[in-house]
C-alpha cells in the first residue's frame, strides 16, 4: 500500500511534526520517518537481545521474578 | 535532491565539534547558524546517522528542529515501557552486578535510556561502580530532562572527571545540552575541567540558554574574561556577542565593553 511521507512520519512519532518539518519534500519526509522507524527498531532489537543475555548472567533465583517484570 | 539511505548508526568517535561558522542561511544570525548545526548534531547522535545525512534540514528553524528531536526522543525514551520495565528490574539486582550487565552487555545507548526510569539514588549508586569513559560514553547520549534528579546527585569529583574525559573528546554539543541541568557544585567541578576554548564551544551550544549567565556566575568575572579573550583569539567575537541577550546586565556589559575596546567596527555592525 502506498503511503505518503507525511502520514509515514505521523505515524512514526505518533503526532503532527512541527509545520516547518511537514513542509519538506516528499523524499526527504520518507527519509527522516525512515530514519525514526530504523531507530525504534534498531533500540527494540538491541534490548531484546541484551536483556536476554543479561538474564544469563543473572542468579537462578532472581531470572524467573526478572522475566516477570520484563515481560 | 534524493534523501540519503537510512544506514546504521556511524562510529562514536565522530567529530562532534561544534564549527565557528557553518554553512550561511541567508538572513539567518551567526547564533542561530550554530544552534542549527548543534540541533542537527544532536537528532544525528538520536536517530544514528551522521549530522550530515539530514542536510536537508539545514534550513528549518532550531526551534522546530527542537521541537522534532522532542517528538523522537518522547518516542525513543518512553517508546512501549520496555525501557521503563527494565529499569524496575534493576530494582531487584545487586548494584555491582546491574553496573557489570550494563557496561558490558546493554551499552551506553541503551544505558542512557533506560537511566531516567531508574531511581535517581540507585543510579548513583550503579553510576559509581561504571569507568569514567563509559559514563562519560552515556553522557553524549543522555536526554539531561529525564535524568535532572540524576545529574542532581552525581558526586563534583565523577561530574569533574567525566568533564575531563568530554573535553578531551571535544564533545560541545553533548556537554551543551546537560551542563545547564547540573547543580552548583557540580557546573564549578566541571568548569575547572574546562579551559576557555571548551567554556565558549559549550556556550554557543548550550541547550538551555536561559542557564548561561549564571553558569558564567559561578565561573566569575575571570572566566568572563578568559572567555572573551578567547572568542577575540579565536575570531569568534560576532558569535560571543550574539550571546549577549543571554547573560546578565553586568556580564553583557563587561562582554561588549571588552569587545569594544578591542574591536569597535564588529560591535557597530
Amino acid at each position: 500500500m502506498e503511503r505518503d511521507g507525511h502520514t509515514f512520519l505521523v505515524g512514526q512519532l505518533r503526532a503532527e511534526p512541527p509545520a516547518a518539518i511537514g513542509g519538506l519534500l516528499e523524499d526527504h519526509l520518507t527519509h527522516l520517518a525512515g530514519a525514526v522507524q530504523g531507530a525504534r527498531r534498531r533500540q527494540a532489537q538491541q534490548l531484546q537481545n541484551a536483556s536476554d543475555e543479561a538474564l544469563d548472567h543473572i542468579p537462578r533465583l532472581l531470572r524467573g521474578p526478572i522475566k516477570k517484570i520484563v515481560g | 535532491m534524493t534523501a540519503p539511505p537510512v544506514t546504521d548508526p556511524p562510529a562514536s568517535d565522530s567529530d562532534t565539534t561544534a564549527p565557528p561558522d557553518p554553512t550561511p542561511v541567508a538572513g539567518r544570525s551567526p547564533s542561530e547558524r550554530l544552534e542549527v548545526d548543534a540541533e542537527l548534531q544532536r537528532l544525528g547522535r538520536l536517530l544514528g546517522l551522521a549530522p550530515g545525512e539530514l542536510g536537508y534540514l539545514a534550513d528549518i528553524s532550531s526551534a522546530d528542529l527542537r521541537a522534532l528531536r522532542a517528538q523522537i526522543t518522547q518516542v525513543l525514551f518512553d517508546g512501549n515501557g520496555a525501557l521503563a520495565r527494565l529499569g524496575a528490574a534493576t530494582r531487584l539486582l545487586p548494584a555491582a552486578l546491574t553496573a557489570s550487565l550494563t557496561e558490558r552487555i546493554f551499552g551506553p545507548v541503551l544505558a542512557a535510556r533506560v537511566a531516567g526510569t531508574v531511581e535517581p539514588g540507585r543510579a548513583v549508586e550503579i553510576a559509581a561502580r561504571l569507568p569514567v569513559d563509559f559514563l562519560a560514553d552515556v553522557a553524549s547520549e543522555l536526554d539531561p530532562r529525564r535524568v535532572a534528579a540524576i545529574l542532581a546527585a552525581i558526586p563534583a569529583p565523577t561530574v569533574a572527571a567525566v568533564t575531563r574525559v568530554l573535553v578531551q573528546r571535544r564533545e560541545w554539543v553533548a556537554m551543551g545540552s546537560f551542563y545547564g541541568f547540573l547543580p552548583d557544585a557540580s557546573i564549578q567541578a566541571a568548569m575547572a575541567e574546562t579551559d576557555a576554548h571548551a567554556l565558549l564551544q559549550i556556550a554557543f551550544v548550550l541547550e538551555d540558554k536561559s542557564r548561561l549567565s549564571h553558569v558564567l556566575e559561578i565561573g566569575g568575572s575571570v572566566r568572563l574574561g578568559e572567555l572573551v579573550a578567547c572568542a577575540e583569539a579565536e575570531g569568534l567575537t560576532e558569535q560571543l556577542a550574539a550571546l549577549a541577550a543571554h547573560l546578565t546586565p553586568e556580564q553583557a556589559a563587561a562582554v561588549t565593553r571588552t569587545l569594544s575596546l578591542e574591536r569597535p567596527a564588529r560591535l557597530g555592525s
